[in-house]
C-alpha cells in the first residue's frame, strides 16, 4: 500500500542543518501493525507526519497505490487526509472549544463523499471505545486515558485505511496504555493498516512489525515471532 | 507597580511591537477625535460665558402667536424703542441694546465692508466690557464711534485713534465720526459680532418716534438685567399689561398675539438654529463613541492577549503569587498604556486641529491647562476600567487548567462572547457611523445641486443695490447701465433675491367668504421682468406684464384693485384646488387684489426653511428696498467687472457686494457641509479603529489558533476550510452589529433629515451599502491572517504552543 523511496528530511535553520530523516526506504502492507522504535530525536515523528503528509519530505518519493504523495498539492493532500488518514497524538490534541462529541465528528466534518447518517457513526465510533457516557463533556473534564480514547475515535470515526499512531501511550499509566492497545490491536483486527511510534517495548510487541531507527536512518527491521 | 512590573511592560510593549502599536494607536485616534471635537463642542457652548456676571444678563424675545404666518413664534430682535418703553414702565431697570451690524468706512472715496451697530450708550458698562483706550461715556455723544481693537489696528495703525475722525456710512450714507473709545476684541465665542460701535440716532418726528415705539418693529436686540428668579418672575408677570398698553400698532388684542419671554444669553448662541445644536450635539456624541470604540478595543485586544500570556500567569500563581498581584499588575499595565495612548493622542490632536480648523471653518487651540489634568484623570479613571476586565479574566485562570491546555484560552466560552459582544458594539456604531455619513453626504450633496424653482446658473445678484445711500435717480441710472452690459440678458429688482434680501414682509389675506384677517403670506414686491430674469416656471394663468394696467401696484398698493401673482404652497392656504381654480379670483377683503397667476415654489434661502405661502405684486418702478439681480451668460467675471465699473460711477464710494447664485447659498450650504465633514472625519476615524482592533483581534485569536488549526488539517481540512473558519468567526458578530447599526442610524437620520424642508428621502441603500462595506472592511482585515494561518505546515503548527 505505501512505499517511500529515498525520503529525505533536512529542517534549515539560521545557522545548523538538522537532517531528521536520511535515505529512508520503508514499504508498509494493507492491514499491517508496524511499530517505530528509536532514542529520542532520531527522526520518529518525522518519519510519521512524513506517512501523514502533515510533512514534506525535502526529497524523495511517497507511493501510497499508484500515487506520489510527494508531489501532490496542498489541496488535494487535504483531501487525502480526511479520506484515508487517522491521527493520534500524544498529547492528544482535542480542541478546548468543542465537546467530546464535536471533536469526534470532526473527522468526518472534512469529507466531502460521507454517506448515511454522520450522528450514527459518531455514536458508533464512541461505543468502539467506550467514551460514549462522556460525550457532552469538553476535554479538559476528561482523563488523559478518556481525553486519549476520544483521539482514537475521532481517527477512526471515518474509516480510515491508514492509522498514524504517535506515542499514543506515551502520556498514559499502564492500565490505559493498554485499553489504547487493546483498541488499536482490535482496529488492525478488523482490517486498518496502523503504523505507531513506541518508546514501550512491550506495546511494539503488540504490532506485527517493528523498525529501529537512529539518527534518521532505519536501523533494523523485524517481524513478530508468531 | 514595581520596578520589575514596569520593566516587564516594557518588554512586553517592545516584544510585541504590533500589539503595543494596534493598542497604543488606536487608543491615541480615539482620545486625538475625543479632545477635538471635544474643544469644539466646548466652543459651541462656552458662547457670552466670558462675559461678567452673564448669568443675569438676559435677552428679550419677542414670541409671535400668529398660527400659520411665517413670522409665528419667536424673533429674537424686539423695537429699539422697547428699551426706553420699559424703562417708562420700571425707572429701576438696568437693560441696553444694540441694532444688527451692517455699513462701511470710508477712506479716500472708497468703502470698506465694516459691521457698524448702533448701540444704547450703556452698552459697554452692561456688558462690562474692557477698553483699550478712551472714554467708557463714549457713545453719549451722538457723533463719536467706538472701535474694536482690530478695527483700530486697521483705520489707524500708526497712532492713537482717540480724537480721529473716521468716515462711516449706515442709515445715512457718508458720515464724520470722532473715535471716542477703543474696546478690547471680543472673543471668537460671542452673539456680538460689531467692529464699531455707533450711539443710536434719537429722532425728534412724532411719526418716526410712533414707529419706532411700534412692537412690530423689530429693530433691535434688547437686554435687561434680572438678578434673581423673582426678579424674571416679576419681569415677565408685567409684560401682558405692558403689550396692552403699548402694542396698539400690532393689532386688536394685541397680548393674544405678542409675548415676551426672555433667555440667559449664554443660551443664545445655541438657540439661533435647531440645526447647530443638533449639530453639536451629534459631533459631541460622535467623539464620545469614538472614544468608547477605542477603549473597547483596548479592552478587547487586551483581554486576547492576556489570553496569550495566561501560561506565564498560571506559572506566577504556582509560584505564588496571588491574585490580587496578578490583577494590580495588569491593572497597572492598563493605566499606564492608556496614558502613553493619552500623550500620543494629545499630540496627534495638535497636529490634526489646523486640518480640522480648516475642514470645519473653525479656530480651536488646545487649553493645555485643563486638558492634561483632564487627560491624567482619563488615563487613570479609563485604564483601569480597561484594564480591570482583562485582569479580572486572567487572574481568574486556573493554573492547573492553563497548563493542562491544548491550547491558550482566552477566559473560556464567556470571555469568548463578551469579546463577541464588543466587536458587535464597535460595529455596530461603525456601521451607524457609516450610514450617517452617506445620508449627510448624499443630503449636502442634493442641496447644492437641487431644483429651487429657478434656474441657478447666470445670475449675478447685487446685494447693496439697496444701501440707503443710493438715490432713485442713480439706481435708475444703474439698472440701465446694467441692460447695456454685452452678456447681460435680462435684468430685475425686486425685495427678495437669491440668498435672502434682509426684508421680511406679509400680509393677511382676507379670503372671500371666510371671517376673520386669513392666512399671513409673504409678500415679494417685484420690478419688470422678474419671472423672467430668475426663469421662474408658470404653473397656471399668467405672469406680470406691462401691458396690463392693472398689474401695477406702483399708485394703488394702498386701496387694492391690482392684479397678484402667487406661489403653488399659497393655493391651499387660500383655499383654492387647484392652481387653475386660484386664477381670476379676488381675494384682500377691502383692499381686493385679483390672482391672475401661479408660479413654482421658488427656495431663495436654505434648504432647511420653509417656503411658505408667497404672494408677488409688481411695481414697474423699482420697489422700494428692492435688490438687483442680473441674468448673464458665459464667465461671470467680466460680468462682474461692467459691473463693478458702473457701479463706481453712479454709487462711488458705496460698498458694492456682488455674488452668483452659488456664492450667495453658499452660507446656507456650509454649516451642513462642515457638520458632515466633520462627522465624516470622525466617522472615518473610529471606523479606522475599529478596523484596527478587529484586526488585532484576529491576529491572537490566529496565533492562538495555530494548532487548532494542525489539528483540523491533520484531520484533512483544507487552506479553504481554515480561512473560511477564521474568518466566519468574525462574520456573526459583524452581522449582528448590523441589527445595533440600522435602528439607530434610521432613527438618528430621521431627525436629522426632519430639519431639512428639501430632503432626500432614506433610502434602504445607505443601509445595505454601509453593512456591505463593513463586512468587506471586516473580511480584507482578517483575510490576510487567515491566509497565511491557513498556509502553516500541519506538523509545526502542532507543535505550536
Ligand atoms: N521544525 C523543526 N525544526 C528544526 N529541527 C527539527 C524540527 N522538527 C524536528 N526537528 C529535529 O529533527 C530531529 C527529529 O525529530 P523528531 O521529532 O522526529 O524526533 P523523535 O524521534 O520523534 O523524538 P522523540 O522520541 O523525542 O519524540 C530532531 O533532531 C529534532 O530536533
Ligand atoms: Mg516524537
Amino acid at each position: 500500500m505505501i512505499k517511500l523511496e529515498n525520503i529525505e528530511r533536512r529542517y534549515a535553520s539560521d545557522e545548523v542543518e538538522t537532517t531528521a530523516l536520511v535515505d529512508v526506504n520503508l514499504e508498509v502492507a494493507e492491514g499491517e501493525f508496524l511499530a517505530i522504535m528509536g532514542p529520542s530525536g532520531c527522526g520518529k515523528s518525522t518519519l510519521l507526519n512524513t506517512l501523514g503528509t502533515i510533512d514534506r519530505p525535502t526529497s524523495g518519493h511517497y507511493w501510497f497505490g499508484d500515487q506520489d504523495l510527494a508531489a501532490m498539492g496542498e489541496q488535494a493532500l487535504a483531501k487525502f487526509r480526511a479520506a484515508q488518514l487517522g491521527f493520534v497524538f500524544q498529547s492528544f490534541n482535542l480542541i478546548d472549544e468543542l465537546t467530546i462529541e464535536e471533536n469526534i465528528a470532526l473527522g468526518l466534518a472534512y469529507r466531502k463523499d460521507v454517506s448515511g447518517n454522520k450522528a450514527e457513526r459518531v455514536a458508533a465510533a464512541m461505543d468502539t471505545v467506550s467514551i460514549a457516557h462522556r460525550a457532552r463533556h469538553f476535554p479538559h473534564q476528561l482523563s488523559g486515558g478518556q481525553q486519549q480514547r476520544a483521539a482514537i475515535a475521532r481517527a477512526i470515526v471515518g474509516q480510515p485505511r491508514l492509522i498514524l499512531a504517535d506515542e499514543p501511550t506515551g502520556n498514559l499509566d499502564t492500565a490505559n496504555g493498554e485499553q489504547v492497545m487493546d483498541i488499536l490491536t482490535a482496529l488492525n483486527a478488523g482490517g486498518a493498516t496502523i503504523v505507531m511510534v513506541t518508546h514501550s517495548p512491550s506495546h511494539a510487541d503488540m504490532a506485527k512489525r517493528r523498525i529501529d531507527m537512529l539518527d534518521g536512518r532505519i536501523v533494523a527491521s523485524a517481524m513478530r515471532a508468531i | 507597580m514595581n520596578r520589575f512590573a514596569l520593566l516587564s511592560l516594557y518588554r512586553s510593549l517592545t516584544r510585541h511591537k504590533l500589539y503595543a502599536a494596534l493598542n497604543i494607536g488606536g487608543l491615541a485616534i480615539g482620545i486625538a477625535v475625543f479632545i477635538v471635537l471635544g474643544l469644539y463642542v466646548r466652543f459651541e457652548t462656552s458662547y457670552d460665558r466670558w462675559i461678567p456676571d452673564h448669568e443675569n444678563l438676559y435677552m428679550v424675545q419677542s414670541d409671535f402667536n400668529l398660527p400659520g404666518s411665517p413670522f409665528d413664534g419667536v424673533s429674537y430682535q424686539t423695537p429699539w424703542a422697547l428699551l426706553d418703553m420699559l424703562k417708562e414702565t420700571d425707572p429701576e431697570l438696568v437693560g441696553t441694546n444694540i441694532m444688527p451690524a451692517y455699513g462701511s468706512v470710508i477712506r479716500d472715496g472708497a468703502g470698506t465692508a465694516e459691521n457698524i451697530a448702533p448701540a444704547d450708550p450703556g452698552f459697554l458698562d452692561f456688558f462690562r466690557l474692557e477698553l483699550a483706550a478712551g472714554s467708557r461715556d463714549a457713545l453719549k455723544s451722538p457723533r463719536n464711534a467706538v472701535l474694536t481693537e482690530a478695527a483700530a489696528e486697521r483705520y489707524f495703525p500708526s497712532g492713537d485713534p482717540i480724537g480721529q475722525t473716521i468716515t462711516l456710512s449706515h442709515d445715512e450714507g457718508p458720515t464724520n465720526y470722532t473715535v471716542g473709545a477703543v474696546v478690547r476684541d471680543l472673543p471668537a465665542n460671542t452673539q456680538f459680532d460689531f467692529s464699531i460701535l455707533i450711539p443710536i440716532v434719537q429722532s425728534t418726528s412724532p411719526t418716526i418716534i410712533a414707529e419706532e415705539r411700534n412692537l412690530g418693529a423689530l429693530t433691535a436686540l434688547t437686554y435687561v438685567r434680572l438678578e434673581t428668579a423673582a426678579d424674571v418672575q416679576g419681569f415677565l408677570e408685567k409684560m401682558p399689561a405692558f403689550i396692552r398698553q403699548h402694542g396698539d400698532g400690532i393689532g386688536e388684542n394685541p397680548d393674544e398675539m405678542l409675548s415676551y419671554v426672555v433667555e440667559p444669553i449664554a443660551d443664545f448662541h445655541l438657540g439661533t438654529a435647531d440645526s447647530l445644536r443638533q449639530t453639536v450635539a451629534t459631533l459631541g456624541i460622535v467623539g464620545l463613541v469614538t472614544l468608547l470604540i477605542a477603549l473597547t478595543n483596548y479592552i478587547n485586544l487586551a483581554t486576547a492577549r492576556a489570553g496569550l500570556r495566561a501560561r506565564e500567569v498560571a506559572m506566577r500563581k504556582v509560584l505564588g503569587a496571588d491574585r490580587s498581584k496578578v490583577m494590580r499588575q495588569f491593572m497597572g499595565e492598563a493605566i499606564l498604556t492608556v496614558a502613553i495612548a493619552s500623550l500620543g493622542g494629545l499630540i496627534l490632536a495638535e497636529l490634526g486641529l489646523p486640518f480640522v480648523n480648516a475642514t470645519g471653518g473653525l479656530s480651536l487651540d488646545i487649553p493645555y491647562a485643563l486638558v492634561v489634568p483632564a487627560l491624567v484623570v482619563l488615563a487613570i479613571v479609563a485604564g483601569a476600567l480597561a484594564g480591570f476586565y482583562p485582569a479580572m479574566v486572567v487572574s481568574r485562570f486556573q493554573p492547573a487548567a492553563v497548563l493542562a491546555s491544548s491550547r491558550s484560552p482566552g477566559g473560556g466560552r464567556g470571555g469568548a462572547r463578551v469579546r463577541e459582544a464588543l466587536v458587535v458594539f464597535q460595529f455596530g456604531l461603525s456601521i451607524a457611523f457609516m450610514i450617517g455619513t452617506a445620508v449627510m453626504m448624499a443630503q449636502t450633496s442634493y442641496i447644492r445641486n437641487a431644483d429651487l424653482g429657478f434656474e441657478r446658473e447666470g445670475l449675478l445678484v447685487l446685494s447693496t443695490f439697496n444701501d440707503p445711500g443710493l438715490d432713485d435717480a442713480a439706481k435708475g441710472t444703474l439698472m440701465a447701465r446694467f441692460r447695456e452690459i454685452p452678456q447681460v440678458t435680462s435684468v430685475t429688482a425686486a425685495t427678495m433675491a437669491v440668498g435672502g434680501s434682509g426684508s421680511n414682509t406679509g400680509e393677511n389675506m382676507e379670503l372671500p367668504g371666510v371671517p376673520g384677517p386669513g392666512p399671513s403670506v409673504r409678500k415679494i414686491d417685484i420690478g419688470d421682468k422678474f419671472f423672467e430674469t430668475y426663469g421662474i416656471r408658470t404653473v397656471a394663468g399668467r405672469v406680470f406684464s406691462s401691458e396690463f394696467g392693472r398689474d401695477d401696484a406702483t399708485e394703488t398698493e394702498d386701496e387694492g384693485n391690482f392684479n397678484i401673482v402667487i406661489n403653488r404652497n399659497a393655493v391651499p392656504v387660500m383655499g383654492f384646488d387647484s392652481p387653475e381654480d386660484a386664477i381670476g379670483k379676488v381675494v384682500g377683503g377691502d383692499r381686493p387684489r385679483t390672482i391672475v397667476g401661479v408660479v413654482d415654489n421658488v427656495r431663495y434661502t436654505s434648504a432647511r426653511a420653509e417656503i411658505g405661502p408667497t404672494f408677488y405684486v409688481y411695481k414697474s418702478e423699482l420697489p422700494d428696498f428692492a435688490i438687483a439681480t442680473l441674468r448673464f451668460t458665459g464667465d461671470p467675471r467680466p460680468v462682474k467687472e461692467a459691473v463693478r465699473a458702473a457701479w463706481q460711477e453712479s454709487a462711488g464710494a458705496l460698498p458694492l457686494g456682488m455674488e452668483t447664485t452659488d456664492e450667495r447659498l453658499e452660507t446656507f450650504y456650509e454649516d451642513d457641509e462642515r457638520t458632515a465633514r466633520l462627522f465624516a472625519i470622525g466617522a472615518g476615524l473610529a471606523v479606522l479603529i475599529g478596523m484596527v482592533g478587529l484586526w488585532g483581534l484576529a491576529s491572537f485569536n490566529t496565533a492562538r489558533r495555530v494548532k487548532e488549526i494542525g489539528i483540523r488539517k491533520s484531520l484533512g481540512a483544507s487552506a479553504t476550510d481554515i480561512v473560511k473558519l477564521l474568518v466566519g468567526q468574525f462574520m456573526r458578530p459583524v452581522l449582528i452589529a448590523n441589527l445595533i447599526a440600522w435602528p439607530l442610524a434610521y432613527f438618528a437620520m430621521r431627525t436629522w433629515l426632519a430639519g431639512f424642508d428639501d430632503r432626500i428621502t432614506l433610502s434602504p441603500l445607505f443601509f445595505i451599502g454601509a453593512s456591505l462595506v463593513a463586512i468587506a472592511i471586516a473580511v480584507l482585515t482578517v483575510l490576510g491572517q487567515s491566509l497565511r494561518a491557513s498556509r502553516t505546515a500541519p506538523a509545526w503548527a502542532l507543535r505550536h504552543d
